[in-house]
Formats: C-alpha cells, sequence, structure tokens
C-alpha cells in the first residue's frame, strides 16, 4: 500500500506544471485568434480614442507574455478574470455553469458504458445476432458527428414523434427549478424531494445525455470487444475452461482482466465529451459551460474560454487520478 | 540393430514397474481421428485412427516430435480439440463413459474433475488478478460443492501435497510473485485437486531446469499413484518417457509408430523413426547419421497414401509408398508400424 500512495504523491507533485503547460497553450493559441474586444465593447460608433483608452485599461496594449504574466498572476490570487459580455467574474459564471456540463457529461458516459460494455461483450462472445447487431453499431455510431446526431433525435423525439420536451434547457420554464445543492438539477430535484421538477429534468436531460452516450459508445463497445476476445484467447482463460471451469465464470475473469483498458478508454473520453459537449450543448441550448465558451471564442471574450480550459483540465486530470487509484484495486501488480 | 540395443540400455533406469496387464482399462481412445480444415484442399490430418488404453496407475508416456499431434490429441481428449480443428471419427470411453457423447455441460463436469490436465508455461495459464490459493479453490468449489472454507482447506492440503514451501503464504501469492517451478507446482495442484482418475501431462516440465524438472515429475508420479490415477505423459524428450513412464508410444504426423513397455521399447525398438528419436539423444555420430539419412534411392512423391515416415525413413522401399502399414504385435504388448521392423 505505500507504493500506492508514493506513486499518488508523484502524481500530484506533477498537477501544478501539467496545468500551468495547458494554460500557457490555451492563453497563447486563444490570442491568436483575430478580433479585439475593445472594438466589439464599445461598438461600431467608438472613436479611436476610446478604443485605444480601453485597450490600455484592459491591458490589451502590452505584449502577449506580459499579459499571460498578469493573467497567471491574478490566477494565482483566485481571480480568472471578468467576462466582458456577462459583465460578471468568469470564475463565479464558471461555478454557476460548470455543473450542467459535468451533469450531462456524466449521465453522458453513463449512458455509453451501459450501451458499450455489453455490446462489447456480445460482439467479442460472438452472441448470434446480436454479437453481429453490436460488432455493426460499434462501426458505425463512432463516426457519426455528435451534433449531427443530436439534431437527428430532436428531429425524431421532438418534432416528429412529440415524445421528448423541447430541446431548450434543463427543466420545463413553468416548474420551478430545485435550490442549488450540487448544481445537478436531477440531483437536486432528488435532494429536494420535487419529483415534479426531477421528471422534467429527466426528460431534458435524456436526448443530450444520449446523444453522447451513442457516440461515446463506440470506441468503449470497440475497446470491450477487442480486450475480451484477446483475454479469453489467452492461455490463463483456456485453462479455466480446461479446468472445467463454468463459461459465465470464465467470461467474468476474462472481463475483468480487460477491465484496466476499458477504464483507460472511458477516461479519455470522459475528457473528450466534456470538449464535445460544447457543440451538443449548443444545440440542446443547455446553457453550461461548454456553450459558454463557445460564446467567448466567437466575441474575442478571452477569461471564460481560458477558465473554461482550466477547468476542464483540472476535471480531466481528476478522472485521471481516480483511474491510477482503480488500476491499484483492479490490478495487483501495478505497484510493483 | 545391436547398437540401438545399447543406447536404449543406457537409457534404462534401474526400477521396475510390476505390470498390470489384466487391469481393465480406464482410458481407452478408439480409432480417433481429428482434423483441421484449410482454406484449399482436403483437411490436416492431425490425428489419425489412433488407438490408446491406459489402466489404472498407469503412466503411458507420448513421445513425438513437435507437429506430430501431441497436444491436438491431449486437448481432443477433454473435448477440446486446438481451433479449427475438429474430432471427426473415434470414441474415447472413460471409466465406462462415452465422453465424446456427452453435452457440453456433461463435459464441461467431467474435465477438472474426472479428467485433468497440466500444462506448461503454467505462469501464463493462471489468471495474473488472482491469488493462487483461490484459483485452485474454485475449481475444487466448482467441482466439488464445496463451500468456500471447504474449498479453501482443500486448496491448502493439496498445497502441501505438492510440497510448496510455506503454503499458509503461498495461497494468497498472485501468479508473478512465483517462480517457474513454483508456478509449475501450482497448475499440478489445480490438476490435481479435485482427485481425477486421468491426468494428462502436456509438455509440463520442459520449461524447467533439469533439475527442477526431475524434482516435480517425481512429485506428480508420486501423487498419481497415491491417488490411485493414470497419467498420460506427453513430452519431446524420450530420455525422459524413458526414466518416467511404464509405456510409451512414439507419435509421428498423428499416428502412433510404435508402443511398448518400457523394456521392450527400449532395449529393442522396433521401428526406424523409434531408433532415429534414440539415436538423436546419443553422443554418436556414426548411429545418428545411419538413422537420421532418408533412403536416397527411392522417390517419393508428395501425397503418397503409403507410410508417413517413408520420406524420412533409412529403409524406405516402394512398399512403404504403397502402403499404409499397420500396426502389429511384435512382443507381449508390443506394437509397431512398419513394414519392415527392425530386427532385433
Amino acid at each position: 500500500m505505500s507504493s500506492i500512495r508514493s506513486f499518488l504523491l508523484n502524481r500530484l507533485v506533477f498537477v501544478i506544471p501539467q496545468l500551468f503547460g495547458i494554460l500557457m497553450i490555451a492563453f497563447f493559441l486563444v490570442k491568436t485568434i483575430p478580433g479585439d474586444p475593445a472594438v466589439l465593447m464599445l461598438g461600431p460608433n467608438a472613436t479611436d480614442a476610446s478604443v485605444a483608452a480601453l485597450r490600455t485599461k484592459l491591458g490589451l496594449d502590452q505584449s502577449v507574455v506580459q499579459q499571460f504574466w498578469i493573467f497567471v498572476t491574478n490566477l494565482a490570487k483566485g481571480d480568472l478574470g471578468t467576462s466582458w459580455q456577462t459583465t460578471r467574474p468568469v470564475l463565479e459564471d464558471l461555478f454557476q455553469r460548470f455543473p450542467a456540463t459535468l451533469e450531462l457529461v456524466t449521465f453522458g458516459l453513463l449512458s455509453a458504458i451501459l450501451i458499450g460494455i455489453p455490446m462489447g461483450l456480445a460482439s467479442a462472445l460472438k452472441l448470434g445476432i446480436w454479437g453481429k447487431i453490436s460488432n455493426t453499431y460499434g462501426l458505425i455510431v463512432g463516426a457519426l458527428p455528435d451534433f449531427w446526431l443530436g439534431l437527428v433525435m430532436i428531429f425524431v423525439f421532438y418534432t416528429l414523434l412529440q415524445w421528448a420536451p423541447a430541446p431548450f434547457g434543463r427543466i420545463d420554464m413553468i416548474v420551478i427549478p430545485p435550490a442549488t445543492v450540487t448544481g445537478s438539477m436531477v440531483l437536486d430535484s432528488l435532494i429536494a424531494g420535487n419529483w415534479e421538477a426531477l421528471v422534467s429534468a429527466l426528460q431534458h436531460l435524456l436526448l443530450p445525455a444520449l446523444t453522447l452516450g451513442i457516440v461515446a459508445s463506440g470506441p468503449i463497445q470497440r475497446m470491450t470487444q477487442s480486450m475480451v476476445e484477446s483475454t479469453l484467447d489467452a492461455g490463463f482463460s483456456r485453462y479455466q475452461v480446461i479446468s472445467g471451469l463454468p463459461t459465465q465464470m470464465v467470461v467474468k475473469n476474462a472481463l475483468k482482466n480487460a477491465l484496466p483498458s476499458i477504464i483507460t478508454i472511458i477516461s479519455v473520453l470522459y475528457g473528450y465529451l466534456l470538449g464535445g459537449a460544447v457543440l451538443v450543448e449548443t444545440v440542446f441550448s443547455w446553457g453550461g459551460a461548454g456553450q459558454y465558451a463557445v460564446q467567448g471564442v466567437l466575441n474575442s471574450d478571452v477569461f471564460p474560454v481560458l477558465g473554461f480550459v482550466l477547468f476542464a483540465s483540472i476535471f480531466s486530470l481528476l478522472v485521471y487520478f481516480i483511474v491510477d487509484v482503480l488500476y491499484f484495486l483492479i490490478d495487483p501488480r501495478a505497484g510493483s | 540393430m545391436s547398437v540401438a540395443v545399447k543406447i536404449s540400455e543406457s537409457a534404462l533406469t534401474a526400477s521396475e514397474s510390476p505390470s498390470r496387464d489384466q487391469d481393465k482399462p480406464v482410458v481407452s481412445v478408439r480409432s480417433l481421428s481429428v482434423e483441421f480444415p484449410r482454406l484449399s484442399g482436403a483437411p490436416t490430418v492431425a490425428v489419425r485412427d489412433l488407438d490408446l488404453d491406459i489402466r489404472p496407475q498407469e503412466v503411458v508416456g507420448l513421445v513425438g516430435e513437435s507437429g506430430a499431434g501431441k497436444t491436438t490429441l491431449a486437448r481432443s481428449l477433454l473435448g477440446l480439440p486446438p481451433s479449427p480443428g475438429h474430432i471427426t471419427a473415434g470414441r474415447f470411453v472413460f471409466d465406462d463413459k462415452d465422453i465424446f457423447g456427452l453435452s457440453a455441460e456433461g463435459i464441461r463436469q467431467v474435465r477438472g474433475r474426472d479428467i485433468s490436465m497440466v500444462v506448461s508455461n503454467p505462469r501464463d495459464e493462471l489468471n495474473p488478478l488472482k491469488p493462487v490459493g483461490e484459483q485452485i479453490a474454485t475449481v475444487a468449489r466448482v467441482h466439488l460443492g464445496l463451500s468456500r472454507r471447504e474449498a479453501r482447506q482443500r486448496a491448502f492440503d493439496i498445497l502441501k501435497a505438492v510440497q510448496i514451501p510455506d503454503p499458509e503464504r503461498r495461497m494468497k501469492a498472485l501468479p508473478h510473485e512465483l517462480s517457474g517451478g513454483m508456478a509449475q507446482r501450482i497448475v499440478i495442484a489445480i490438476a490435481l485437486v479435485c482427485s481425477p482418475r486421468f491426468i494428462v501431462s502436456d509438455d509440463a516440465t520442459s520449461g524447467l531446469d533439469v533439475t527442477v524438472q526431475a524434482q516435480i515429475l517425481q512429485l506428480l508420479k508420486e501423487l498419481i499413484l497415491k491417488r490411485d490415477s493414470s497419467l498420460l505423459f506427453i513430452t519431446r524428450d524420450i530420455g525422459v518417457a524413458a526414466h518416467f513412464c511404464d509405456r510409451t508410444a512414439i507419435m509421428f504426423k498423428g499416428e502412433i509408430m510404435e508402443i511398448g513397455g518400457r523394456d521392450s521399447l527400449f532395449l529393442t525398438p522396433r521401428h526406424p523413426y523409434t531408433i532415429g528419436l534414440m539415436s538423436a539423444f546419443c553422443h554418436n555420430d556414426r548411429l545418428r547419421q545411419v538413422w537420421s539419412t532418408q533412403n536416397e534411392q527411392i522417390e517419393v512423391p508428395a501425397g503418397h497414401g503409403g507410410c508417413p515416415y517413408a520420406d524420412r525413413c533409412p529403409n524406405a522401399s516402394q512398399t512403404c509408398l504403397d502402403q499404409r502399414p499397420e500396426l502389429k504385435q511384435v512382443a507381449e504388448g508390443h506394437y509397431v508400424r512398419c513394414h519392415y521392423e527392425v530386427a532385433r
């Protein structure tokens, strides 16, 4: 157990430099996007003098390196800058919006796991027609663009069938949302015991989460299939068959041996979905951090973008950290 | 062949085992054929029309080079011929049960409980994520319907029986923490934990040091005799078979070329291939030369229907290409498949 502690401490030491590197790259990339916030803020009728004055006030007349340094020193004080669109501190905006994104991505990933792993098993075990369906499904789904799938879902389940509510926001306008505790509409409704809100929140969550889930279930299905196939073909699985263990038991052990790779792909997908959610959020007017960041990019509003990058990377690193702990729990060889 | 007599004398150990010819065989294989389909053309025959009887407490060796069909035979006896091979003909009667006639579930219950297998590369054959004690106990629990505690106790007892030092601690060890010899003992423990009546050892000790190999073979044999089991001992090393087995079968291209009791076979080998195998272990260049050069006076066409060894046999003649030799008795319990078996 001491090996796990030293390993994890080792990982923690690298978190700060990792975040710094990510922010630096993001900062310089965002700065290369053309567009002057001062011009956008003051509108088309502003005089050159007032634009220049605002640029000085915002620090835009300084070099990019100096601007980055100012950003980092402010960050160290807990100040992520202010969005000129919402005129509120980015940190506040993100605290308000990030849970919405996280809720969407988490439920999306959960549905991807619930779809992907059984389908991967079905195709690895060649369960007749189900195996073939899963195999084709895995091939097709990985190639679908998520925003397009979202639009198709809206067309089918809202426009045609009227099963789903209008793709606008996280809860019905007429339903009073529960008090914010976790930031997740579903969990908060549960905590408040507000069934009407819970049903409405789940209804709104279903399509966008399923959109992300279907797209992400492709890689999970593929990984599960190939890993379970190879572990079933490994000597130890064959020896279990030779020893007369029931098929169920052999498959369970094979899946357990395949799990580290499946967890790896899931953790990578978590980070990927966080980025991918940006488009799906826009399609469903989700009002989360992804949409906030897109607005920032489109309007030369730098700080929301950087804030989103920072939040997303902290979250991804957290997921990787958890995955490392899981490895230790699954595979006793990991520490040695 | 007086020289061959001399080699086999040197390979023979002093110990003699009593003949149990009167006993009814526990394993009886009749006309077993296993074929591997090919993309085009006729399927490859890995085991052809094979008969084999093994009596209680008997250790039968099966010797042959790579590709002789030894592993295919071993796995076929468990109803698991290596993919994509399949059993095309034959019966396997074990303990008055027709094994190939059983349902999938029926044969699964036989595997590991009545017939078990010791495999080589033991570390790859163990689940890397489970403590070995648990792996042994699982087999006992599944087959004998024991509770977890009883199964653990049984696993512990068998670990002691295979002479693993500090069995208490080894129960919790993971496969990667064990040495090769230790892992081999674990695999033997798994194979023996249900006290099966028939054990197949597939090249089990070939990956080990010679000294460890000797210890483990000794142990395996003791345990098998103590438990009234029988053993089919597959090896490429004819020397080990001479030391270890009551009877030995020599296999070539899916057929048994010669089979006999230890004395008869090793003192008076009758098949040119048997002698060739023995001379390969002998430090005599001339002897090796004579028994491993083919007869160049005859032309061996591909796909002839005769003796499978004809293309490598120093004694081959036209008859060997035209007719497939039958297994014929040359002495008490000693059979040879050759038109021109080597005279004593």
